[in-house]
């Protein structure tokens, strides 16, 4: 799934929201949960908040997100096997993990990635535009 | 007294959160005031049970007690266990730091794993929406469960918060054996340390079983007192107009040292901890044996763990939860382990004033025991006035506390199930 069309518009609407349910679940100050905020690096999440923050954000936003979903929407057209080998990212799932997380800062991304390790480049508005996918496939978009 | 070459255990730090105290001198004052602890319920509406009062703990801030991300996973009674935790180390003057973290040990006695009357909503609506129960609604790609719940509600939820929190990283250990919990968590720690299995221990319990689903199982047992006017005297344990307990919530912890590494840093000594017994009664689920069998085995170890004799204990916190059974059990035990000793020892239950903390009773009755011998000081019995018939040589400490050198005194805690534990502590 491509997120070439979320607009900044869509992010911007949802974003306050978010970032008040991650701060919360968090617990942590708002003020310190900026859209670029890695959950893991920056904001000391762990694998049970991310859990803990997608069933408050479907709360909220009236969404149904399979566990394993932005990895999987990360992956986009490519088949597993394609995107990693061994546990390491391939160059061609990097590409596509690049495009995929435009809002992550570039210099993030560390050749070579593990796979394990995708997870600690989401930042807030990853989440945000998770959110505004979820609400156009389910709405039929 | 016989001298006792065992390895010998120092208290050197208390800290409570109890229902006539959010803290330890302020509760201990109450204890020996006879102030009451219980009063209506306010934190949910119990106006349909037939018991509406409990010993609640009051003006508690919940916010202050640990960073929030650890809050997030703590349930009511956690936050006064980190409360307590927190007043013990204070009061001790030392805590585990980096290098020191694995040879501190932890052992807790933790309130029963239940579910919230907030869950079992989310299961009702989901699961049964026309009145069946249908499981597979909950595999339900929508069905609303929230996960950090079963985190929270975990057992040994409490022991890992207070162990992440305080970098404790030696033997740990959460005991559930219902009201004897934080007294045979207090005596696996001694062993413990006796073994030489670690040098420092964070100890005690906590509990709150003041919820609906709590005060509905024991007023279903019925188990409490229905004193619903006059919550002040509604736990009068050993008088025989008693009519049941008064459920209560808390958290009591202690700081355990060796007696050489403590006298070398020159910490303050409440008390040696000198003795434990455990034992099972294998009578009935809900009731203590009326001969005392059980109770008396768990008394009698704990004596000679401790190197003692009956003739050196002068007081005992007795479990004396206000019901029949239970005094009845205490009282024949105590007549049988103290034999012709039993007029001279004091004897008072401070679940009087304070009312039944359940799985956190045994720690803070222990805290009890440390700061009675302390200030030499045996706590009243409160709301006791007349013995059961046959029980008039049972010497409890009635109308007022007793000032009185205190060289051993007991704790018992007998549980729910037969579970029983008396600890002993000495005068340092």
């Amino acid at each position: 799934m491509s997120n070439v069309n979320i607009t900044k518009e869509e992010i911007d609407a949802i974003l306050p929201k978010v970032a008040d349910i991650i701060a919360d679940a968090l617990g942590c100050d708002l003020d310190d949960v900026q859209p670029t905020s890695s959950l893991i690096t920056d904001l000391g999440g762990e694998s049970i908040d991310f859990l803990d923050i997608v069933f408050r954000l479907e709360r909220e936003f009236k969404v149904k997100i399979p566990r394993g979903k932005i990895v999987e929407d990360a992956r986009g057209p490519l088949a597993e096997s394609e995107f990693e080998k061994g546990g390491v990212v391939t160059a061609q799932g990097e590409e596509r993990l690049r495009e995929f997380l435009s809002e992550v800062p570039a210099d993030r991304f560390k050749s070579p990635i593990k796979s394990a390790e995708i997870p600690k480049l989401f930042t807030v508005e990853t989440f945000a535009k998770m959110i505004i996918r979820e609400q156009r496939a389910s709405s039929g978009a | 007294m016989i001298m006792n070459q065992r390895t010998r255990i120092a208290i050197t730090g208390i800290g409570l959160v109890t229902p006539v105290g959010n803290d330890r001198e302020s509760t201990w004052k109450s204890l020996q005031e006879g102030r009451p602890g219980p009063g209506p319920i306010t934190t949910f509406d119990a106006s349909g049970f037939t018991t509406r009062i409990g010993s609640e703990v009051k003006n508690f801030d919940f916010d202050s007690v640990g960073p929030r991300k650890l809050l997030k996973q703590a349930s009511r009674c956690h936050h006064f266990a980190l409360a307590a935790a927190e007043e013990a180390f204070v009061d001790a003057g030392i805590r585990p730091q980096s290098a020191t973290g694995e040879r501190w040990g932890l052992a807790v006695g933790a309130g029963m794993m239940s579910i919230s009357l907030k869950e079992l909503d989310v299961v009702h609506r989901s699961c049964a929406p026309d009145g069946a129960f249908d499981a597979t609604r909950m595999a339900a790609p929508d069905y609303p469960a929230d996960p950090v719940y079963f985190c929270r509600t975990q057992c040994n939820a409490g022991l890992a918060l207070l162990a992440l929190h305080f970098g404790i990283r030696g033997y740990s250990t959460a005991v559930h054996t219902a009201c004897a919990s934080g007294g045979q968590a207090i005596g696996t720690a001694l062993k413990a340390m006796r073994r030489g299995l670690i040098d420092k221990m964070l100890v005690g319990g906590f509990d709150s079983m003041l919820n609906p689903i709590g005060l509905s199982s024991f007023c279903l047992l019925g188990a409490l007192s229905t004193d619903n006017e006059e919550p002040w005297r509604a736990s009068r344990p050993f008088d025989v107009t008693r009519n049941g307990f008064v459920l209560g919530e808390g958290a009591g912890f202690l700081i355990l040292e060796r007696w050489e590494e403590a006298i070398a840093r020159r910490a303050n000594i409440y008390a040696e901890l000198a003795g434990d017994g455990n034992s099972l009664s294998c009578y009935r689920i809900t009731d203590s044996p009326p001969d005392g069998d059980g109770p008396i085995q768990a008394i009698r170890q704990s004596l000679a763990s401790a190197g003692l004799r009956p003739e050196d204990i002068d007081y005992v916190n007795a479990h004396g939860t206000s019901t029949q059974m239970n005094d009845q059990s205490e009282c024949a035990a105590l007549k049988v382990v103290l034999g012709e000793h039993l007029p001279r020892v004091s004897i008072s239950s401070t679940k009087g004033c304070m009312g039944h903390l359940i799985a956190a009773a045994g720690a803070v009755e222990a805290a009890v025991c440390a700061l009675a011998i302390r200030d030499g000081i045996a706590p009243v019995s409160a709301n006791f006035q007349t013995p059961d018939p046959g029980n008039e040589a049972v010497n409890i400490v009635a109308g007022q506390s007793r000032r009185i050198p205190i060289r051993a005194a007991l704790s018992n805690s007998l549980g729910f199930g037969g579970s029983n534990s008396c600890l002993t502590f000495r005068q340092p």
